[in-house]
């Protein structure tokens, strides 16, 4: 028999699971960090020295931190494209081809429509961006409603046949006309299909300098992050997707088609990874060139994970690996240690933060499943 | 279309087949045991760096071998993560394909000062001739001429597979496994070790069918060699309905789609699209026979769902 007079509960049931998560997500970064600091020690380097030099390179100056946003601007909207597609229990690892795919219809855009006024020219590359990552996405999506075909392998080869089309497309429609030109490359896009600097926009000059492109899609992705959250909590469509997430049988004799609910959330994804490109596209590079960003779409997966599939867990990740990334830098300047260490790294705070997740996820189920119990002793007792 | 090169691209898929089958006979154990693993991706990518340092070291053999043990120990930490701490087996394996890539840029840059690639010249096994078939006319015998010994080693291998699968007490229990955990449990069976053998021979045939790739196919090892076939090769076997015989026949059609765009480019119809549209068909291929097969296959019963049982066990 349990204590009789049950303790009030002194906290609300929500607090238990975030208190969980965040002690969780505290261990799996100690963890991680004392893994990499052993891995680290074995170089006969300093782990305080170098976990001080990621520190450092990201936070020592305003350009530094600049620069970190930079490297967490595509990784929010990967982060968030792959995020959507998990909370209805569906994986996009396609991410990566949808954003190539992006990049050819927001160049052909950029190309195209500048005889557009000036205001409707940006908007209208955004749009061919997001229209491009919305068709490739919904090729697997319609496979995997219509035939059950799974969404990992399918979207998958839509990544292997989205990079022979990028090729395809700077070879042949893309291809700038100017002469003697050895990269292959788009035409230059005018000034009004790039997307406007955020430093210079706001007067911070002369602290951030032009070689850092942070723009306004940084804004733009928290923006993002703001209305994902509001879709997944605060609509019908939301709590369809969450439903189905949790368990597609109960979501369908609830009366919610199941098939319908993951085809719109999967465009969604699709069109939030449109924007996966844009920043080296139309804040950096202002053409379509060779050189564009792979892995972007995977990194995006961590971020996802890391961030507990939360639009705010996410921007908090995205910057995270943005610090990594920008660490690296740091790395080679500093110590003799390979900059693929932090990658490593990388990786084990990934394995260990899912596997905490899953720990604290069951340690709660067990507590709440005594707690009913208890409640269900007292009431047989009263 | 010349029979030469009809000859030459069956021999290039017959080594695409070799790796999308060795991968895929990897999948099949451990999705047999009821543990999905989408990881197969990162270890091949681990098996070709392995492969190709051990490959550089010690000679062609130690590659191999190499490949298949750094494989077997890196699928530990996905069998860990799923059936230890009952992590979703997408999830694990998604993170698998994730840390393997950072972790191949780390170990090239130990074992060959490039993070993407080693020197080219890793030493191989040799090349044989298979008697009679090499001697078809009309250009048909150069298929089987010049041919890894390891291709001969994946067909012959479909034995020892279904005598396993089928056969023994280790196959059955295995299999029981991924059917119904709670009925293996009951029958005083423990479930956990079944599926840590299943996820470590998935590892195992996966970083071997790497290394074949890096030591045997390209004597060399490259960033990205792998080229998704880790994933044909699930697709191989869901087209396979995980029967090794029918998981041979969907090998087969991948491997062979994969050489299309190698070496029969020149043929009729297709030599009218252009060269990067030759190199979508692999993956076209796959996305149909997916679509058009799953539908009427049957996967084992508990995949992809934790045994819930005291501890996993």
């Amino acid at each position: 028999m349990t204590t009789a007079t049950a303790p009030v509960r002194a906290r609300p049931a929500w607090m238990d699971v975030v208190g969980t998560q965040v002690l969780a997500l505290i261990a799996a970064l100690v963890f991680a960090g004392l893994v990499g600091g052993i891995i680290i020690a074995l170089y006969d380097e300093s782990p305080l020295t170098v976990y001080g030099t990621v520190w450092d390179f990201s936070t020592a100056r305003s350009q530094d931190f600049a620069r970190v946003l930079e490297n967490a601007t595509p990784l929010i909207y990967s982060g968030l494209a792959v995020a959507v597609a998990f909370k209805a229990g569906m994986f996009n690892i396609g991410v990566e081809g949808q954003y190539l795919v992006a990049m050819v219809t927001a160049t052909t855009a950029a190309v195209g429509l500048d005889f557009l006024p000036a205001p409707l020219h940006l908007p209208a590359v955004l749009l061919a961006a997001v229209a491009g990552g919305v068709v490739w996405a919904a090729i697997p999506a319609i496979l995997k409603v219509r035939t059950g075909a799974h969404e990992v392998v399918t979207t998958i080869m839509m990544n292997g046949i989205a990079i022979s089309l990028l090729a395809w497309a700077l070879l042949n429609p893309l291809r700038t006309s100017e002469r003697g030109l050895v990269d292959l490359r788009s035409d230059r896009f005018a000034d009004s299909a790039l997307m406007p600097s955020l430093p210079s926009s706001l007067g911070l000059e002369d602290a951030i300098p032009a070689s850092v492109h942070l723009t306004w899609l940084f804004p733009l992705a928290l923006v993002a992050c703001v209305a994902v959250w509001v879709v997944l909590f605060r609509t019908r469509l939301g709590y369809e997707v969450r439903a189905v997430g949790s368990s597609a049988g109960s979501a369908e004799t609830g009366g919610i088609s199941v098939g319908g609910t993951q085809l719109k959330i999967f465009l969604i994804s699709g069109a939030l990874a449109g924007f996966v490109g844009l920043n080296h596209l139309l804040g950096e590079a202002g053409f379509l060139g060779q050189n564009y960003e792979t892995g972007l779409g995977f990194a995006g997966i961590a971020v996802a994970f890391l961030g507990r599939n939360h639009p705010a867990g996410i921007a908090v990740a995205a910057v995270l690996l943005g610090m990594l990334a920008r660490g690296q830098d740091g790395l080679a300047v500093t110590t003799d240690l390979p900059r693929e260490i932090l990658i490593i790294l990388e990786g084990l705070l990934i394995l260990s933060v899912v596997i905490a997740y899953e720990i604290a996820r069951r340690v709660a189920l067990r507590r709440r499943q005594r707690e009913v119990r208890a409640e269900e002793d007292r009431d047989a007792a009263a | 279309m010349p029979l030469l090169d009809l000859g030459a691209a069956i021999a290039i898929g017959l080594s695409y087949f070799t790796i999308i089958y060795l991968t895929g006979l990897g999948g099949l154990f451990s999705e047999r045991s009821g543990i999905v693993n989408i990881g197969l991706e990162g270890l091949m990518v681990i098996g070709t760096v392995m492969g190709a340092w051990g490959g550089v070291r010690w000679g062609p053999v130690a590659g191999l071998l190499i490949g298949a043990v750094a494989g077997l120990l890196f699928s530990l930490v996905h069998a860990l993560a799923t059936v230890t701490f009952r992590v979703d087996h997408i999830v694990s394996g998604v993170v698998i394909n994730v840390v393997a890539v950072g972790m191949a840029r780390f170990l090239s840059t130990q074992f060959f000062g490039s993070a993407t690639q080693s020197t080219s010249g890793v030493p191989d096994l040799g090349k044989i001739d298979v008697p009679l078939l090499s001697a078809l006319p009309a250009g048909l015998g150069r298929a089987f001429e010049n041919l890894s010994p390891v291709v001969l080693v994946a067909f012959a291998l479909t034995f020892p597979v279904v005598f396993i699968l089928r056969r023994t007490r280790f196959g059955l229990r295995l299999r029981s496994a991924g059917e119904n955990p709670e009925a293996t449990r009951a029958l005083g069976v423990r479930v956990a070790p079944l599926r840590y053998a299943g996820v470590a021979i998935s590892g195992t045939l996966a970083g071997f069918s790497g290394a074949f790739l890096s030591v045997e196919v390209n004597q060399l090892y490259q960033e990205g060699q792998t080229q998704g076939l880790g994933f044909i090769a699930l697709a191989a076997l869901i087209l396979g309905n995980w029967s090794p015989t029918r998981l041979m026949l969907g090998a087969l059609l991948f491997g062979f789609a994969q050489a299309v765009p190698l070496r029969l480019d020149d043929a009729p119809v297709l030599s009218l699209l252009p060269e990067q549209f030759i190199r979508m068909i692999p993956y076209v291929v796959t996305i149909v026979a997916i679509a058009g097969f799953v539908g009427r296959v049957h996967p084992p019963a508990a995949v992809g769902k934790a045994y819930e049982g005291a501890g996993g066990a």
